[in-house]
């Protein structure tokens, strides 16, 4: 803490949480660097602030601190059932951040953890020698999966750092999934076939609504075509579909122009899936009482909750009739309960 | 509400007189009370202040906007200016920590805060008081943690002989002001506001009332869908008797749910 600061602005990230274990860390040190009128506090361990009982997600939500930590366990987690492997059998997250500076009302994460921060594991090299073992077969990472990466890539600079190591490491393919606008790391680094950007995209009404602080549809979409135009593979999420009031008009709708901005032969993939949750997730998102999204009276089976079969199939269907007038059926991958 | 704590009589006073508070004797501790404010006195020491004031909010269960700040001097190392007012983001007790969220925007310097049992005579890194952590473990109980704050004004460094009972009043009534803009400052952090009025909660617990506790909870997501999907709209409850068969009465329910959340 230096006493001489002034005052802290209002501002993201107006106060910063930093484990003495990795004060000297050189990522650390880098991040403290671009928030030097902050209030750097050092703490013992992150869970101190983190895991604080009687934190206030939403109104944290409108001015989220930054820890800076060490991570102690694994970087490295299988994949959800709720997420799409692309058939790699060795798929995994990483998990070098928690908390997510977007602030979606649907995501899983506003039910995971106690408070609506940011944690950011500054030891990535730990990360790196986890994969190692794995890399004798292709193996996925998913980077982006319990936070947006590329929306803290500025203060961070972990997803140009994951591109770089798998650019040394055939077997290793990477998915990066955002809603940000932020392709810098990607115009600094060749273009890697391995590599899979995936942006999420949803219709402006429903950003406006449910996607609070995320780049709007028209910055995605830029993003995404100039990824596209370096040469890099880009999939599309349209994913999770919320369903609402003239939701038909409003995805065949995102659809079209989505495809009026990037051309078809440009794309990678596209993927299509209506909004679904862990009931134990979707549980503490209700806790919340923050949208209505929590209270949708869902189809609960075997701890899922999505929407009834019938209507589930009605959102794929009118997505895919529309999709498949751009794109041959076997770009697009789509996911559904399997009952 | 606001709750204020202080630890000794020459920190309240001018909180006493500015907010024209009345000595309120309900219990055996020292509180004021006035139209928006209650003022505790604790005491010296982590102990009684942890004492008193669990003894105040359990008496008087603070509301889900209330605010607590607790305001007094503190000793600190030369660094900082005496008379400062100092704003609190950790507070340091031995090994624990305890940190209050900081959601607003303010004019004050931060610090940490280190919490001991006597007065110190020796500058220790931080500056140090001798309640703030025993004010922190009871208030969050009741408080979220961007409802309190913990301000202190330097009153020396490390020098407590030289703190007096009239340059304590005197410190306090020049940080007047500080308190007062704290607490809009406190306020001006998202309200929360219910989702339902005081009649609506009794009309859906009426309706609740109806059906089995499964089916009640299935209402009450219905209701929240209803009033998060638009909050202006009034709740379409059925005008109507309410059947005495289970069967009739699943069905009332299950088109009651889909008119809600059509």
């Amino acid at each position: 803490m230096n006493p001489l600061l002034p005052p802290s602005p209002p501002k993201l990230f107006s106060h910063l949480y930093v484990e003495q274990k990795v004060a000297n860390h050189p990522h650390t040190l880098k991040i403290m660097e671009k928030f030097e009128r902050s209030q750097i506090i050092l703490i013992h361990h992150y869970k101190e602030v983190f895991n604080r009982p009687n934190q206030n997600f939403s109104a944290q939500s409108d001015s989220k601190k930054l820890i800076l930590a060490h991570k102690e366990g694994k970087f490295l987690h299988e994949g959800s059932q709720y997420s799409d492997g692309f058939d790699i059998e060795q798929f995994f997250y990483a998990s070098s951040v928690m908390g997510c500076l977007y602030d979606c009302d649907y995501c899983y994460l506003q039910g995971l953890y106690p408070s609506a921060n940011t944690v950011l594991f500054v030891n990535l090299e730990d990360a790196f020698a986890e994969v190692l073992p794995y890399l004798g077969d292709k193996t996925l990472v998913a980077t982006s999966y319990d936070t947006d990466s590329l929306a803290i890539e500025s203060l961070t600079g972990q997803t140009r750092l994951w591109l770089e190591f798998a650019a040394t490491h055939p077997n290793l393919h990477l998915e990066i999934r955002t809603k940000s606008a932020n392709i810098k790391p990607f115009k600094s680094v060749t273009p890697n076939g391995k590599v899979t950007l995936a942006w999420t995209l949803s219709p402006q009404r429903i950003i406006d609504q449910y996607e609070h602080a995320t780049p709007s549809l028209e910055k995605r979409l830029k993003a995404a075509k100039e990824a596209c135009e370096l040469g890099w593979k880009v999939r599309i999420c349209i994913d999770p579909v919320i369903y609402t009031d003239e939701f038909e008009l409003l995805y065949t709708e995102l659809i079209d122009t989505l495809f009026k901005t990037i051309p078809p032969e440009q794309l990678h993939q596209l993927t299509l899936g209506s909004f679904r949750l862990s009931q134990s997730h979707l549980r503490s998102l209700k806790k919340l009482r923050r949208s209505d999204i929590a209270f949708y009276p869902y189809d609960v089976r075997d701890d899922m909750a999505t929407y009834p079969e019938t209507l589930e199939s009605h959102i794929l269907e009118v997505l895919l009739k529309n999709a498949t007038r751009y794109l041959s059926q076997t770009r697009i991958r789509t996911w559904q309960r399997q009952s | 509400m606001n709750y204020i704590v202080t630890a000794l009589d020459a920190e309240a006073r001018v909180f006493i007189e500015h907010y024209r508070l009345k000595r309120d004797t309900t219990l055996p501790y020292t509180v004021y009370k006035g139209k928006d404010t209650l003022l505790l006195v604790t005491g010296m020491g982590k102990t009684n202040a942890m004492m008193a004031l669990s003894a105040l909010l359990g008496y008087r269960l603070p509301g889900r906007n209330d605010n607590l700040i607790n305001i007094g001097i503190c000793g600190a190392p030369s660094e900082y200016e005496l008379g400062e007012a100092l704003l609190i983001h950790q507070l340091i007790d031995k090994h624990r920590r305890y940190y209050p969220d900081i959601l607003y925007t303010h004019t004050l310097r931060e610090t940490s805060l280190i919490c001991v049992n006597s007065p110190v005579e020796s500058p220790l890194s931080f500056p140090v008081d001798m309640e703030s952590t025993g004010v922190f473990q009871a208030a969050s109980k009741f408080f979220k943690l961007h409802r309190m704050a913990f301000v202190k004004i330097v009153s020396d460094h490390c020098q407590p002989d030289s703190v007096t009972k009239e340059g304590v009043v005197s410190l306090m009534k020049s940080h007047l002001g500080t308190l007062d803009s704290l607490l809009s400052s406190l306020q001006s952090v998202a309200q929360e506001h219910p989702l339902f009025s005081e009649e609506e909660f009794k009309e859906i617990n009426l309706w609740k009332s109806y059906f089995t506790v499964a089916q009640g909870v299935q209402l009450e997501d219905a209701v929240c869908y209803f009033r998060l999907k638009d909050s202006a709209r009034p709740f379409p409850f059925p005008k109507m008797e309410i059947p005495v068969s289970k069967r009739e009465r699943s069905v009332l329910l299950e088109s009651f749910i889909a008119t809600l959340t059509a």
